[in-house]
C-alpha cells in the first residue's frame, strides 16, 4: 500500500490516544500509558468493564467516533470479530492511525480468519488508513510515553528505534536496550503487516530523527525488491542491524541448476542484508552486543586498538579474540614506551600493549590517567581501547570505578575512539553476583559498551568497526 | 542489434517447442551473442558434421551429448574430452552414441556438441536463480567439492554493483585457493569479478530467464572462460 506519510506519523507519533476494548482487571494498555503526555481516552461499551476505566479518571466513550478532537491513534484490543466494526469508526472518525492487538487473523491459517483480515485491510486501503499489525503488540514512542510494556522508559532523548515482527522481541530488545543504558526512541512491533508492511517502516525510519540508529527483528518480507531498495537507503543513512528469524537451511526446490538448490533462505537472506549494508545478527545478546557498541562508541574505521587487561593471562585472551575478530594489536611508538617505562609497575606486569595492568592501575588511579595520555598521543592507536574493568571492591568504593570511567570517557572524547569494557568472569570479576551486576550496570548507566566476554566485546566492535569502514568508502 | 536477435531466436525457438530448459549449444550461443566468455559449442548432428565442426574449431575439443531428457551427461556416457583427430571424433561419436542408447534407451538425442578444450583452471561456479522474496540473485562458489559439499558459495540481489561482486568474489571461505595455494597460480579475481557483473547486467536485460549455471568456469591467472552453461527459461505465463 502507498501509506499516507502524514498520516503515519500521526499515528506513530500521536498527541491523542484512543484504546478500545481494554479489560480489567488489569486495563494493560491504559496501564502501560500512565506515563502518556497526550489525551488519553478509552472507547469500551462493556458494562463490567467500564467503572475501572472511570475509575482511573480515563474518560470512556462507546465509540471512536464519539472521542471529543482529532485523535491520532487508535489501540484496538477487541475480539476479532468486533476489529471491522472499529476499523469503520476509526476510518469515519479520521484518525491518524490504528494499532491493532487483536489477533486470530490470517496467521491462524483458518478461511474464516482470513477473510475477516481482507475485510480490514481492504477498509483500511481504500481510506487510506495506516494499520499497525494486526496481531502485534503496536507502538513504543519513548518521548511521548506511549508504551506496549509498562517496563519502556518515558523521557527525552534517543539512540535507536525498533521494528519487530514479533512483539516478544520487539519488547527483549527495547528493554535489554534499555538495561544496557540505550535509550529507545520507538520501537515498532509489525505483526502481521498487511497493510503498513516492513518497508513502509523502512521508508519512514530513513528520515526519523528518533531512530539515529536501527535495529530490526524480521522474518520474511511482504515486497522483497522494495524491502532491499529501502533498507539499501537506510544503511547508506544510519547503521542498521537485522537479526532474521526463522531461516531454513533446506535446498530451495526442485531446481534445474545447482545455483537453484544451493539458493536456501538462508544463504540469500545472508547476502541480501551484507549487501544492503546493514549488519546480520543472529540472536539477542548478539543484537544487543552490536546496538551497545554502535550507541555508546564513536564511529570509527580504526583498526589498531589498545588492549588493557588485569593479569598476564587474560592480556593473553583478550589479545587472541581482537586479533581473531580482525584487529591490530600493533606495538607502541618508542616514545610511548619510554614514558610507560618511567611508571609502569613491570613485575608482574607489562605495557608492550597488550597492557598487563593490575599492578600499575588497581589502587593508582592516576596511572590509569597516564596510560591513557599515552595512548590518545600514540598514532599506532587508531581503533580504541578494550579494558578489563574489576567489580572487586565496588560495593565499598564504588567512587573507584566511577573515577576510572570519567578518565575513559575523557580518552574518548579527546580521541573520538571507542572505548570498550569487559567485564568477563574470572579475571578481575569477582565478589557477589548483585556486586557483580551492580558494577556492570553502572558502567552501562555511564554510557560505555559493556561485555561479558572478550569474544562478544571483540566481534560487536568489529562489525562496527567494518560497517564504518564501508559508511566512509562511500 | 545482432545480439538480441540470437537471444530472441533461441528463446523464442525452445518456448514454441514447449521448453524451458534451453541445450547447453543454446545456452553458449546465447551467452555468446550476450557477451559472456564461455568456451564456442556447435551442435553436430551426426558423425562428418562432428569431424568438419572439429577441423574448424582446431584439437583438442570436447564432446558432449545433446539431449532434452538427459540432465547429467556425464553419467550416461554423454562427456568425452581430449579428442585430438578426426578418427578419434568419429570413433568416439559412434561409441557415444551406442552407450547413451543403450543406458537411457528412450532419450531423445539432438546430437552432440562439439567444442574446443579449454586448458584446466580452478573451477570455479557462476550462477544466477529466482528467488521468491527478492528476485533474480546471483551465486559465485568455487567448483566440486567445495559447491557440492560444503555449500561454500555467496548470494547478492540482481543487480550487483562492483563493491558487490567483489565481496562475493572473497566472501567465500576457500579464497585462498583462489588466491592461489603452494606456489600454484591463483585466479585473476578480476576476471570473476566482470564476469559475475555481466551476467548481472544479462539476467536485467533478459527477465525471461530464471536460472542460469555456468558450471564450471576456468579462473586462470589472467583471465576467465564457462566451459559449461545452463540456461532454464520461466514458464511462458510466468514472465
Amino acid at each position: 500500500m502507498a501509506v499516507d506519510r502524514n498520516r503515519l506519523e500521526r499515528a506513530l507519533n500521536p498527541k491523542s490516544v484512543v484504546v478500545v476494548g481494554d479489560k480489567g482487571p488489569g486495563y494493560m494498555w491504559l496501564s502501560n500509558m500512565s506515563e502518556y503526555t497526550g489525551a488519553l481516552y478509552s472507547v469500551q461499551v462493556d458494562p463490567n468493564e467500564i467503572p475501572g476505566i472511570e475509575e482511573k479518571n480515563i474518560p470512556n466513550f462507546s465509540s471512536v467516533t464519539e472521542v471529543p478532537g482529532e485523535v491520532d491513534l487508535v489501540v484496538c484490543a477487541v475480539p476479532r470479530q468486533i476489529a471491522p466494526i472499529i476499523i469503520g469508526q476509526a476510518i469515519e472518525k479520521q484518525v491518524g492511525g490504528v494499532s491493532m492487538f487483536t489477533s486470530g487473523f490470517a496467521e491462524t491459517g483458518e478461511p474464516d480468519a482470513i477473510e475477516l483480515q481482507k475485510k480490514i485491510v481492504d477498509a483500511c486501503v481504500e481510506s487510506g488508513m495506516p494499520l499497525v499489525g494486526p496481531n502485534c503488540m503496536g507502538i513504543y514512542n519513548r518521548e511521548l510515553g506511549v508504551k506496549f510494556s509498562n517496563q519502556q522508559e518515558q523521557g527525552s532523548g534517543s539512540d535507536l528505534g525498533v521494528i519487530s515482527q514479533s512483539g516478544t522481541h520487539g519488547i527483549g530488545i527495547s528493554l535489554g536496550s534499555q538495561r544496557l543504558g540505550m535509550k529507545v526512541g520507538r520501537t515498532i512491533s509489525i505483526g502481521n503487516a498487511v497493510v503498513c508492511n516492513e518497508s513502509d517502516y523502512v521508508e519512514y525510519l530513513i528520515d526519523d530523527e528518533k531512530s539515529p540508529i536501527v535495529a530490526m527483528y524480521l522474518e520474511g518480507v511482504k515486497d522483497g525488491p522494495r524491502f532491499f531498495s529501502a533498507l539499501k537507503k537506510l544503511a547508506q543513512k544510519k547503521p542498521v542491524v537485522i537479526w532474521r528469524g526463522g531461516g531454513t537451511d533446506a535446498g530451495a526446490r526442485a531446481a534445474h541448476s545447482h545455483t537453484a538448490s544451493l539458493a536456501t533462505d538462508t544463504a540469500v537472506w545472508d547476502g541480501m542484508i551484507r549487501q544492503s549494508g546493514a549488519i546480520p545478527t543472529e540472536s539477542l545478546e548478539d543484537t544487543l552486543d552490536v546496538l551497545a557498541a554502535l550507541v555508546h562508541a564513536p564511529a570509527c574505521a580504526g583498526l589498531g586498538t589498545a588492549l588493557v587487561a588485569m593479569t598476564g593471562g587474560q592480556s593473553v585472551a583478550i589479545t587472541d579474540q581482537f586479533q581473531r575478530a580482525g584487529f591490530d594489536v600493533p606495538e607502541l611508538s618508542q616514545k610511548s614506551y619510554d614514558i610507560l617505562g618511567e611508571f609502569f609497575v613491570t613485575i608482574g606486569g607489562s605495557y608492550r600493549n597488550p597492557f598487563d595492568a593490575a599492578s600499575t592501575i588497581r589502587s593508582e588511579t592516576e596511572n590509569l590517567e597516564k596510560i591513557l595520555e599515552v595512548l590518545a598521543e600514540d598514532s599506532n592507536i587508531d581503533g580504541g581501547v578494550a579494558i578489563e574493568l574489576t567489580t572487586a571492591g565496588f560495593d565499598k568504593e564504588p567512587e573507584r570505578l566511577a573515577a576510572q570511567l570519567d578518565l575513559l570517557a575523557e580518552y574518548r572524547t579527546k580521541t573520538n575512539q571507542p572505548v570498550v569494557a569487559m567485564m568477563p568472569e574470572g579475571g578481575a570479576v569477582s565478589g557477589q553476583t548483585e556486586v557483580v551486576i551492580a558494577a556492570r550496570t553502572a558502567v552501562s548507566a555511564a554510557g560505555f559498551p559493556v561485555y561479558p566476554s572478550f569474544r562478544r566485546g571483540a566481534e560487536a566492535l568489529a562489525r562496527t568497526q567494518d560497517y564504518w569502514s564501508w559508511r566512509y568508502s562511500l | 542489434m545482432t545480439s538480441l536477435t540470437v537471444t530472441d531466436t533461441i528463446i523464442t525457438q525452445a518456448r514454441s517447442e514447449g521448453r524451458s530448459l534451453l541445450s547447453e549449444v543454446e545456452s553458449k550461443n546465447l551467452l555468446v551473442a550476450e557477451g559472456i566468455s564461455v568456451t564456442d559449442a556447435q551442435l553436430a548432428r551426426d558423425a562428418t558434421e562432428a569431424v568438419s565442426f572439429a577441423e574448424s574449431l582446431g584439437y583438442p575439443v570436447v564432446m558432449k551429448i545433446i539431449s532434452p531428457d538427459i540432465a547429467h551427461k556425464s553419467d550416461v556416457g554423454g562427456v568425452v574430452v581430449g579428442l585430438t583427430d578426426s578418427d578419434q571424433v568419429k570413433s568416439g561419436y559412434d561409441e557415444m552414441m551406442r552407450k547413451v542408447s543403450s543406458v537411457a534407451s528412450t532419450a531423445k538425442i539432438d546430437g552432440v556438441s562439439i567444442q574446443s578444450m579449454a586448458k584446466p583452471g580452478i573451477e570455479v561456479i557462476i550462477g544466477a536463480t529466482t528467488d521468491p522474496q527478492f528476485g533474480p540473485v546471483m551465486m559465485f562458489g568455487l567448483g566440486g567439492v567445495f559447491v557440492e559439499v560444503l555449500k561454500d558459495v555467496s548470494f547478492r540481489v540482481v543487480p550487483l554493483e562492483p563493491r558487490d561482486a567483489k565481496q562475493m568474489v572473497r566472501e567465500i571461505k576457500a579464497l585462498p585457493i583462489l588466491e592461489g595455494v603452494r606456489g600454484q597460480d591463483g585466479a585473476d579475481l578480476q576476471a570473476l569479478e566482470s564476469l559475475l557483473l555481466s551476467v548481472s547486467e544479462l539476467i536485467e536485460r533478459r527477465p525471461e530467464i530464471a536460472e542460469l549455471d555456468l558450471n564450471p568456469v576456468f579462473a586462470y591467472s589472467d583471465g576467465a572462460i564457462a566451459v559449461d552453461a545452463r540456461i532454464v527459461l520461466h514458464s511462458q505465463d510466468g514472465v
